[in-house]
């Protein structure tokens, strides 16, 4: 092995083009990566990070064309191997990780047939001394109960386990360098920390070489040695990590850096009539089983849950997925029938409405969801999407006010009037969540519930639609419960926190408690995993 | 000039036509300014492949539609008899057979071979002095203007000649308009100029050379067999396009229904689909067509002329074609509006209070439209094939309506004979080639533009 | 599993009550028994006597659900509901209107329909994927599209010509194998040959079509990127990657069809004068012996609903991530 420090991969000048158009994705990245030492490629989405590892490894769709530069290991250029010698260069000397583990693998195949499979590919093991090397390497990256974990199916594993056998995959023929591909982000974070761990231990002690591709700047902060900052298929800055997040050069890195949370402000709890009042609510789905598929039991999705959001007042509602936080949502917009507790906003009890009693309180309470793209109907123009609700609610307006009123509320969203008569396929992200959220407020509500409603989107994005949300609640004195997994954005946002876990309200309190102050051991996990700038 | 001494007939299969294109059209019409539609349309029509296709179906679909306007012709009034009452030929007449200028009628004994002049088989007849020979018989409209049976093929060659000449003249005009109207259209219209032109001139020879000879050579019933093969295009193209008339609004109401309100009523619709498919559709095809025909046997009075006998059976195969294959539709839209109801701006509109029936119209009607117009366009040349099978059986189209399959099951045994009669085979599987070939290659481009699922799904950053 | 393998059998019961419901309707209330007894016995014999003779002799001479002039139990079961659909569930098909047993018919001309669909079912799966494979080795090129377009063109045959032509070619002209006929005891593969070659060629268009799809779109996944990153070459990737994947879509798909092998081909079996199923319905259809049909209706409804139960547990078989509940 040779030292710490030493260049085991060099990027020069690549270049990429979209073969049909000829438009250029990368435009000349050069990097280096060194023994034992993580670079950090970090970038939006569209950036061209992914690509980036792709092309050095010459996997990239053919819809794209490398049309110059160099990979260089050990002094061989990569793009100047035939397809056969590069073979072996993949997997034996350069090994990759993919974001989405559950997908990478291939769900016919045992877990352990597939870590065989690269080292059939590239060592003479065979038999028994095979299946006792990959054994050897399920302990190694920490999968329990190694030796019987090798016959079973990607599927009966969690998330977690999955991206380690992927790892164990990506290291079984001892590579010198190492390409993770957002490895972590379909994670929940409290695994996302323990697999972050898992690779800079594995960095060290092999002396790996690790390109990370990552759009978290949580991740690079933890995890990084340097960091490459990409921007529209270019690095515009690379830099040591100390050195990058004290001293960062370019707007567009600062913007990226100050995305993360400061822990020391907070939002000032306000005491205040309450709005909506939930108690000991609950959602059960109900499991059927047997010949005549009787409910033997129920799926406890949301499990007495009691809360309460004043007027004018953020309540974020944190959680890992599938820990029932959104069903609550759906709940209290009556979406989802609940099975149990009482849903009261201004006192009355919502919770049991049919359909046409809730009419009146449906202008009240309004939604905001996660995914942009398939929230709004492709059909219509984006002033008969936000006019949907002042039609079927009845606001008593002509269509002459209708139309002003449209128009009011794209300026106050910060879009242009014209954009009333384009498609929701013309934009983007942020500007559909804009749109949604003029949809929402054009029922004049006095809650919205926000379900996610920048998980989808880059974070330079993120946090102008995060202002957006508090300028208008500071006009109109809307209250917001806030569904989110990321803590990150609580701080600046919320008031009030409440954390769930599986079906559960775990803890809640003020933004600053919950904050600086966690009871629960699961809020600790939660809070340990967030990335910010302090603890350095 | 023939004179327009004509009662128009309106056959019922002809004003279900008329009103699928009158439907069609307001349909393109008012989907016109979506974007969606506008741009996947525009993908199937960039490809030179979608331009030609979709000139070959037009072709038909043309020639089907002229095959749709029925009239009868007025018969002269008998010599001496001094009436004012205008008498009807009891046979129906089409604006195509006008067109083909009267290749309909010009019957031999029995089999000819294309372009023959003499019959295909010997028959007995008198010499010119009053013998009984058996020798091949001279065919009626076949080469009677030559001099000499030698001066067959020179003739040709001229009759071609001038063919092409008015043929190549008529595409000129025709291709000619369109190039003034669309030359700057950034489509590949060249390709169905092209296509046109083929088109054109090969009508014009075939119609002009059929004054004097049998394109295709005559069938045992002596009819000229190129007429036939044409005359199977309307039956082909109105039974594929009827019966997924048929078949849409119970397959499209069923299936949204169920996948929209879920709970018992996708229940009874998933039970209803599992049952019919569960049924062998030949057999209640089959069944169904049979006891139809009881019906018809039964009632004869109900139809003035026979061809209206013949069209309420087909009418009838195309309700039953449809009714026994609305599963698969209704299967891929009731999963499809499962998918749909789970989006966002379906349960925005329930947050918004918008009531059931506006959601079905405004968000998930227009959203499964792509799934139907995909079965519209796959099912069309899967039911032309089926039609050529169903004849076979014996439950398909009526044999005194012409029909490709029909054409099939009467000389599915003459290759057998020696020599192999293969021309009337030959006719039905050119025509019927063509536009199951175009429709299916049409299709193809259709799915690709309009299913988000066979679009190449490349990975990318 | 075996819960839910009994939860479909009884699954199956409504349906093949429906099933019967459906064919009752259309056999015995569209048209009722004179109807079809007039056109059975044709237009010149038509008397209101023979008529009922012939109701009588095909024991259509009872009242369709309830007979009030029966007492007890017998009001509903000397009915022709009773007599004609509900003993199809006891697998009773009775006879036909010519006066054969459908029982010892289907038993005795299963066998025939059987020898010819599964070597064509078989060998035809095995050609298409082959095919595919070999399609799919050169995606991107221009021979790929070519076979595509091969694939529509012979997809747009009708399956008629196929048989025309196969005969006239391979049997007619080439002499190599009898134009049509069975007989079990004296070399019947000599009378199968034909008959499989037809099936297997005319299902290549779409078959091969379809599986070519289905590669295509496991080669856009995931965990093939995966097995590149490996150093994997592409052939191994095609057969240990895409290939076990792929199967599952193939097998899942063509697993309802095998009991329904049964019931053999309607063309080629009178195309090719094999003594199956298939020619069994054709002339039952041809002669309108409705009896045959309904119990053919039957008898195809439980082997398609067998087949679906047959898919569900394939699925399980086939792929590790089903588990039936």
């Amino acid at each position: 092995m040779s030292a710490a420090g030493d260049i085991r991969m060099q990027v020069r000048d690549l270049r990429v083009e979209l073969a049909e158009t000829g438009e250029q994705i990368l435009k000349g990245v050069s990097l280096e990566l060194r023994a034992g030492q993580i670079f950090a490629l970090v970038g939006e989405s569209g950036s061209g990070k992914s690509v980036t590892s792709l092309a050095t490894m010459r996997l990239l769709p053919e819809a794209l064309q490398i049309t110059a530069g160099a990979v260089l290991v050990d002094g061989q250029d990569l793009f100047e191997l035939p397809e056969a010698s590069m073979q072996s260069v993949r997997g034996r000397r350069v090994a990759m990780i993919f974001q989405n583990a559950m997908s990478a693998l291939n769900p016919v195949q045992t877990v352990g047939e597939q870590v065989a499979e690269t080292l059939r590919l590239h060592t003479p093991l065979r038999g028994d001394a095979l299946r006792r090397r990959v054994v050897q390497l399920f302990s190694e990256v920490g999968i329990p109960d190694p030796d019987s974990r090798f016959s079973f199916y990607p599927h009966q594993l969690s998330g977690g386990q999955q991206q380690r056998i992927m790892i164990a995959m990506a290291l079984a023929c001892e590579p010198d360098i190492l390409i993770a591909d957002e490895p972590t982000t379909a994670l929940d974070v409290t695994i996302q920390e323990q697999v972050l761990n898992l690779i800079r231990e594995l960095t060290r002690s092999r002396q790996l070489a690790v390109l990370l591709i990552t759009h978290d700047m949580g991740v690079v902060r933890h995890t990084a040695d340097e960091v490459g900052v990409m921007y529209r298929g270019e690095i515009i800055e690379r830099e040591g990590v100390e050195e990058f997040f004290h001293n960062p050069k370019q707007d567009y890195s600062r913007r990226l850096i100050d995305a993360l949370p400061d822990l020391t402000r907070f939002q000032s709890v306000a005491v205040e009539e309450p709005l909506l009042q939930l108690e000991d609510v609950k959602v059960y789905f109900p499991i059927r089983r047997g010949v005549l598929q009787r409910v033997v039991d129920h799926t406890r999705a949301v499990d007495g849950v009691s809360l309460s959001i004043g007027r004018g007042e953020t309540y974020a509602l944190v959680g890992e997925s599938g820990s029932g936080k959104s069903t609550l949502g759906r709940a209290i917009l009556n979406l989802e029938e609940s099975s149990g507790g009482r849903i009261r906003f201004k006192g009355e009890d919502i919770g049991a409405l049919s359909r046409r009693a809730m009419l009146p309180y449906r202008k009240l309470i309004q939604v905001i969801f996660q995914n942009p793209f398939s929230s709004m109907n492709p059909r219509l123009t984006v002033g008969e999407i936000i006019a949907e609700g002042m039609v079927s609610l009845g606001m008593g307006l002509s269509a002459g006010q209708r139309e002003e009123r449209i128009g009011q509320l794209l300026d106050r969203v910060q879009l242009r009037r014209e954009y009333r008569n384009r498609y929701p396929h013309e934009f983007s992200g942020g500007q559909l969540q804009r749109i949604a959220i003029a949809r929402a407020l054009a029922v004049e509500p006095e809650l919205i519930i926000c379900d996610e409603p920048t998980s989808a989107l880059d974070v330079s994005i993120r946090a102008e639609v995060l202002g957006l949300l508090q300028e208008l609640q500071r006009e109109f004195g809307v209250s917001y419960l806030f569904i989110t997994h990321d803590l990150s954005i609580v701080p600046s946002l919320a008031h009030h926190v409440g954390v769930m876990q599986a079906g559960k309200l775990v803890e809640q309190g003020s933004a600053e408690q919950i904050l600086t102050a966690p009871r629960h051991p699961y809020t600790r996990a939660l809070l340990k995993s967030v990335p910010r700038l302090d603890r350095a | 000039m023939w004179e327009l001494d004509a009662k128009p007939v309106l056959l019922w299969s002809d004003a279900l036509v008329f009103m699928l294109v009158i439907v069609l059209c307001t349909f393109f019409y008012r989907l016109r300014n979506d974007p969606q539609t506008r741009e996947r349309w525009s993908q199937v029509f960039s490809s030179r492949l979608g331009m030609v296709t979709f000139t070959i179906i037009m072709v038909y679909v043309g020639i089907a539609l002229l095959d749709s306007l029925h009239f009868r012709r007025a018969l002269a009034s008998p010599a001496g008899v001094e009436t004012t009452e205008v008498f009807y030929d009891n046979k129906v007449t089409s604006v195509l057979d006008l067109m083909l200028d009267g290749m309909g009628d010009r019957y031999e004994r029995t089999y000819s071979a294309p372009l023959a002049l003499k019959s295909f088989e010997k028959s007995d007849m008198k010499d010119e002095h009053g013998n009984l020979v058996r020798d091949y018989e001279w065919l009626e409209h076949a080469g009677r203007h030559l001099a000499s049976p030698a001066d067959k093929w020179p003739d040709l060659l001229r009759l071609t000649g001038i063919a092409l000449a008015w043929g190549l003249a008529a595409a000129a005009l025709v291709v000619g308009l369109q190039w003034v109207l669309l030359r700057g259209s950034a489509y590949p219209w060249y390709a169905s100029w092209l296509v046109q032109a083929v088109v054109i001139c090969f009508m014009v020879w075939l119609v002009s050379v059929s004054h004097y000879y049998h394109v295709l050579g005559t069938d045992q019933g002596g009819t000229d067999v190129a007429y036939q093969s044409l005359k199977g295009i309307r039956t082909g193209v109105l039974l594929g396009t009827l019966s997924t008339l048929v078949m849409l609004p119970i397959a499209v109401t069923l299936g949204v229904m169920a996948g929209y309100f879920k709970g018992w009523v996708d229940d009874v619709v998933q039970y209803l689909y599992t049952t019919l498919s569960s049924i062998p559709g030949i057999l209640l095809i089959a069944a169904s067509v049979l006891l139809f025909q009881v019906y018809i046997d039964l009632n004869p009075d109900y139809f003035a002329v026979g061809m209206e006998k013949a069209d309420a059976r087909f009418i009838a195969l195309c309700f039953i074609l449809g009714l026994t294959s609305w599963s698969s539709l209704c299967r891929l839209i009731r999963a499809e509006t499962l998918k749909i109801s789970q989006l966002g701006y379906v349960q925005a509109a329930h947050a918004f209070g918008v009531s059931h029936r506006r959601i079905l119209g405004r968000h998930i009607l227009p959203n499964v439209v792509h799934i139907i117009l995909i079965t519209f366009v796959l099912d069309f040349s899967s039911l032309v094939l089926a039609e050529a099978v169903l004849s076979y059986i014996g439950v398909g189209i009526d044999p005194s309506m012409g029909s490709w399959g029909n054409m099939i099951n009467d000389a599915r045994t003459e290759l057998s004979l020696e020599p192999a009669v293969w021309w009337t085979l030959a006719g039905a599987f050119f025509f019927m080639f063509m536009l199951v070939l175009a429709a299916n290659l049409f299709s193809d481009l259709v799915r690709d533009a309009f299913d988000p699922r066979s679009g190449s799904g490349r990975s990318g950053a | 599993m075996l819960a839910y393998i009994i939860r479909r059998l009884l699954y199956a019961i409504p349906i093949l009550v429906g099933v019967n419901l459906l064919t009752f309707t259309l056999f015995f209330v569209v048209n009722s028994p004179d109807d079809m007894a007039a056109s059975q016995l044709g237009d010149k014999y038509v008397t209101p006597a023979a008529i009922e003779n012939w109701k009588r002799k095909n024991g259509y001479d009872k009242p369709l659900f309830l007979n009030d002039s029966a007492t007890g139990l017998a009001t509903l079961t000397d009915t022709i509901f009773f007599t004609k659909s509900v003993r199809l569930f006891a697998f009773d098909f009775g006879r036909s209107e010519s006066g054969r047993d459908i029982t010892t018919d289907v038993s005795t001309r299963m066998w025939p329909s059987l020898a010819v669909a599964l070597p064509s079912f078989a060998l035809g799966i095995w050609v298409n994927i082959c095919v595919a494979l070999m399609v799919v080795m050169f995606r991107g090129t221009s021979l790929d599209r070519w076979a595509v377009f091969v694939f529509v063109a012979l997809m747009s045959i009708s399956y008629l010509f196929y048989i025309i032509g196969g005969q006239y070619l391979v049997a007619k002209q080439w002499m190599l194998v009898p134009i049509s006929g069975f007989d079990p005891d004296f070399k019947p593969w000599k009378f199968l040959i034909l008959p499989v070659l037809v099936s297997v060629l005319s299902g290549i268009g779409s078959g091969a079509r379809w599986y070519r799809t289905l590669f295509l779109e496991e080669a856009g996944q995931d965990y093939v990127r995966t097995a590149r990153a490996k150093g994997a070459s592409e052939l191994r990737i095609l057969f240990r990657h895409i290939l076990p994947n792929a199967l599952i879509p193939i097998l899942t798909g063509v697993v309802v069809l095998i009991p329904s092998l049964f019931m053999g081909s309607l063309l080629i079996e009178s195309f090719f004068g094999i003594p199956g199923l298939g020619s069994y319905m054709l002339d039952a259809i041809r002669s309108q012996d409705f009896a045959i049909v309904r119990s053919m209706v039957f008898i195809g409804s439980i082997l398609y609903i067998f087949g679906l139960i047959l898919t569900d547990i394939s699925y399980t078989w086939a792929d590790p991530r089903v588990r039936l509940s």
